[in-house]
């Protein structure tokens, strides 16, 4: 009901119930036949006849004057909002509602700004991102490149035009389709796990989203070669990834002939050119030669001259065909190829494969390094029953040696020849393990079987790590003088008799906030790696970062590169240092200046309410018994002088100055022994020595 | 001092160029073409030295070396390898696999006889 009905009803039942009640009174003094009675009737009638016209009057005027301009103007407000934004109340109907009626248009009127604001900057917008999509669109279509967007579930999210042409044989590429209806796996997992890791790793930040991948249609008659760049959404996760592809399958089918015909202009020019070098010295320079022997000669030179002159034509007509190109080569980090080598043979065959020693940079594809590794040792699995094996990348020179040992016996070098000629599975139309091997120029052989270990060694041109073009070497942190902290009475019991070999070592490395834990320095990082029989275990490491609940000085963020934010979400050492209390239980503990990171573990002891009791060796002290001729005992010092190789990107983190200081304590052990310290007792003893000689040095 | 040289080696010219040199040092010397053949002189008539070349027919020298390497009839017998493999990988493969010596082809004629001699005097190994 409308309020216009609503007031004629409350009017109309006013003028009756008035009209009723002066009605009700004449009728109640009637008849009683006084005049003056007779008199009052009718002018109560008249009164009542009076008071509904009033009424009647009243409801007029307030309908006419408010409710009426009251309806028409919400019906023209809402005319302007639904149907027209310019539609105005006339002013003069609406001279009784006064302000209200000219602050309605008002309001209307800024709402009719901002609409046409509003309209213009999405029209603005809209013109905008339609520019933008055009241009992309032609970027993606002019792109020499496949460009492929994917969900973490290979599902193609956004393609290109070259991309359709480079995958089209496998049917029709199109949105929410896996991408290996198209391509081989393999290689995008593998990709995709080393950048996740990356990211897991920390090590995104420097070394970026983005690696090379070669991958191959499904039928495996198109090789790219590409790129893959992890996506990741607004809170730093993996969302999707982009690949960029692009066809190879010619300049590596080249490069494959090029690569050979170098070896054949090497090795086959060699040959003939031997024979003839040999023979012309022969007869330059023996004079007395009986004819025979000088026709033979002379024969030989002949013949292999001609040999040589009709190879060189042969090489140089094929070269003219082949075009100038790079196989898709990166540095690599052992570590990364190694530990997926180690997770696919546990996971998939059961085998435990124990990575061990430094990891170091090799150059080469990792992928198809990956399946090579992790064929042979399937196969050496299969023929001789071994399912645990050790691997380790060691630096020679030019070369990083992937050496595989396992306990048992031998593979023989026949056997090992004929797994060259396997092809890998799902790998880039099934190229062989040889062609892994020449691809990477090198070769891979049986080694004398060491401790009762059969060996294998793969050797691998040596690669560089980012960092290795520069950096400038940090300031070594100070000498720690504190010793007797480490030269505290550690209950050795049992272990002290054993020899040193035979021990379980736990050598550890931590990174802290400055040099002065009793002035309220904290740790933020500290990792340890277990050396169990002479190896390192690499695999079982301990890594953790720390809040140290304080700020972190900018001037100590250089020497170990951890910032307030990376430890913000890190748990505290009231949290990590009970964990690396487990991790080092029963092992002797090792670090190089051991006496600073011991002291900031001894005072948490009290708050932790755990005690680190176990023998601890230093290798600074270690090291100035053994290398008295010198006052060098750094890391860096030490493990130059003993030809530890050092990864740079490895120093200066916990666990990387952990790994170096446990591949330094190795070869310090053996010079131990070489001095007849064999036992533990008697290697804390001489340390004890040395914490006495320099003891006595500090007072001059 | 006379000793017993073997040659392996598949390319004639070669092969008769190690046999003067051999000969000229007064070493008796026999000479195979091929990885079988030189198995079976091996065994047949233990030599002091083998000139071994890797691309021989039937067995590969590396493959040679290693099977020679293991049997004991053979432990006293000197290896040098004599091949026109010459990278880093070859010569360490074919040291790891027993070769006293690794000689590159092409190679001067005096400095292989010197190392020949060398060992045959009982020199240090490689």
């Amino acid at each position: 009901m409308g309020i216009r009905q609503r007031l004629a009803w409350v009017f109309g039942i006013l003028a009756v119930a008035v009209a009723g009640l002066i009605i009700a009174v004449i009728l109640s003094v009637r008849g009683t036949g006084d005049g003056w009675r007779d008199l009052l009737a009718v002018y109560g009638g008249m009164a009542a006849l009076a008071a509904v016209a009033a009424v009647a009057i009243g409801w007029f005027m307030v309908d006419r004057l408010l409710a009426g301009p009251m309806t028409s103007l919400a019906r023209s407000l809402r005319m302007a909002l639904r149907a027209n934004p310019d539609h105005r109340y006339d002013p003069e109907e609406a001279g009784n509602l006064g302000e209200l009626s000219a602050a309605a248009s008002d309001v209307l009127d800024a709402l009719a700004r901002h609409g046409t604001a509003l309209d213009s900057q999405i029209e603005v917008a809209t013109n905008a991102m339609k520019t933008e999509k055009a241009r992309l669109e032609s970027v993606l279509r002019d792109l020499h490149e496949g460009v492929i967007i994917c969900n973490l579930n290979h599902r193609v999210l956004l393609y290109n035009h070259r991309a359709l042409e480079l995958l089209g044989s496998g049917g029709e590429l199109g949105l929410g389709r896996s991408l290996f209806d198209f391509t081989n796996r393999q290689p995008f997992f593998h990709a995709l796990e080393r950048l996740t890791t990356r990211l897991l790793d920390g090590r995104s930040q420097e070394r970026g989203l983005t690696v090379p991948i070669i991958a191959a249609t499904a039928d495996g008659g198109t090789t790219f070669e590409g790129k893959m760049t992890l996506l990741l959404d607004e809170d730093g996760n993996p969302a999707s990834y982009l690949v960029t592809l692009d066809d190879r399958t010619d300049e590596l089918a080249e490069l494959g002939r090029r690569d050979a015909l170098l070896r054949d202009a090497t090795d086959g020019i060699r040959r003939p050119l031997a024979s003839l070098s040999s023979a012309a010295e022969i007869l330059a320079e023996v004079s007395d030669l009986e004819t025979g022997d000088r026709r033979i000669f002379e024969q030989v030179v002949a013949d292999e001259s001609r040999n040589l002159c009709a190879r060189i034509e042969e090489l140089s007509s094929e070269f003219q065909e082949i075009i100038a190109s790079h196989w898709p080569m990166t540095d690599v980090y052992s570590a990364n190829v190694l530990n997926t080598v180690v997770r696919r043979l546990r996971e998939e065959k059961g085998i435990e494969g124990v990575m061990t020693g430094m990891p170091h940079w090799f150059h080469g594809d990792s992928y198809t390094l990956v399946e090579t590794m992790h064929h042979l040792i399937h196969n050496i699995h299969d023929s001789t029953d071994a399912d645990s094996f050790d691997i380790e990348a060691v630096p020679a020179g030019d070369y990083v040696h992937i050496d595989i040992s396992w306990s048992g016996h031998a593979v023989s070098g026949t056997t090992l020849d004929g797994w060259l000629d396997d092809r890998l599975d799902d790998a880039l139309g099934g190229i062989t393990v040889r062609g892994v091997l020449e691809r990477h120029r090198t070769d891979l052989w049986n080694l004398p079987a060491s401790n009762g270990r059969a060996r294998i060694r793969l050797p691998l041109p040596t690669g560089r790590s980012p960092e290795e073009a520069g950096g400038e070497a940090l300031p070594n942190r100070p000498e720690f003088y504190d010793f007797d902290l480490i030269a505290h009475d550690a209950d050795l019991g049992e272990l002290g008799a054993q020899p040193l070999k035979s021990l379980t070592y736990v050598v550890f490395d931590t990174e802290t906030t400055g040099l002065k834990p009793s002035e309220g320095d904290e740790i933020i990082s500290i990792a340890g790696v277990r050396v169990v029989n002479g190896r390192i275990l690499t695999g079982e490491s301990f890594s953790r970062l720390v809040n140290p609940n304080r700020e972190i000085p900018k001037a100590s963020i250089r020497f170990h590169g951890i910032t307030d934010e990376m430890v913000t979400d890190q748990p505290g050492a009231l949290t990590v240092l009970p964990e690396f209390h487990d991790y080092v239980k029963g092992a002797v503990l090792v670090a190089h200046n051991a006496a600073f990171d011991m002291r900031f573990l001894k005072l948490k002891e009290p708050s932790l309410g755990l005690v680190f009791n176990n023998p601890v060796l230093d290798t600074l002290l270690l090291s100035a018994v053994l290398h008295n001729h010198t006052s060098k005992h750094t890391l860096d010092d030490i493990a130059e002088r003993l030809g530890v190789g050092i990864e740079p990107e490895a120093r200066h983190t916990a666990l990387g100055d952990s790994l170096v200081t446990a591949s330094v304590f190795l070869h310090l052990i053996e010079l131990l022994e070489a001095d007849g310290i064999t036992t533990l007792d008697e290697a804390v003893k001489v340390a004890n020595t040395a914490v006495h000689v320099r003891k006595l040095q500090e007072q001059f | 001092m006379a000793h017993r040289i073997l040659i392996a080696e598949s390319d004639t010219g070669m092969q008769a160029c190690l046999r003067f040199l051999m000969e000229r040092e007064g070493h008796v010397v026999e000479v195979v073409g091929d990885g079988e053949a030189a198995l079976a002189a091996m065994t047949a008539r233990p030599p002091d030295l083998t000139l071994l070349a890797v691309d021989l027919g039937k067995r590969d020298g590396y493959d040679l070396c290693q099977t020679c390497r293991n049997a004991p009839d053979l432990t006293a017998m000197k290896v040098v390898m004599v091949t026109a493999r010459t990278r880093t990988v070859d010569r360490d493969k074919g040291l790891a696999l027993g070769a006293d010596d690794y000689i590159a082809k092409p190679f001067s004629n005096a400095d292989l006889v010197e190392r020949v001699t060398a060992l045959l005097a009982g020199g240090p190994d490689r």
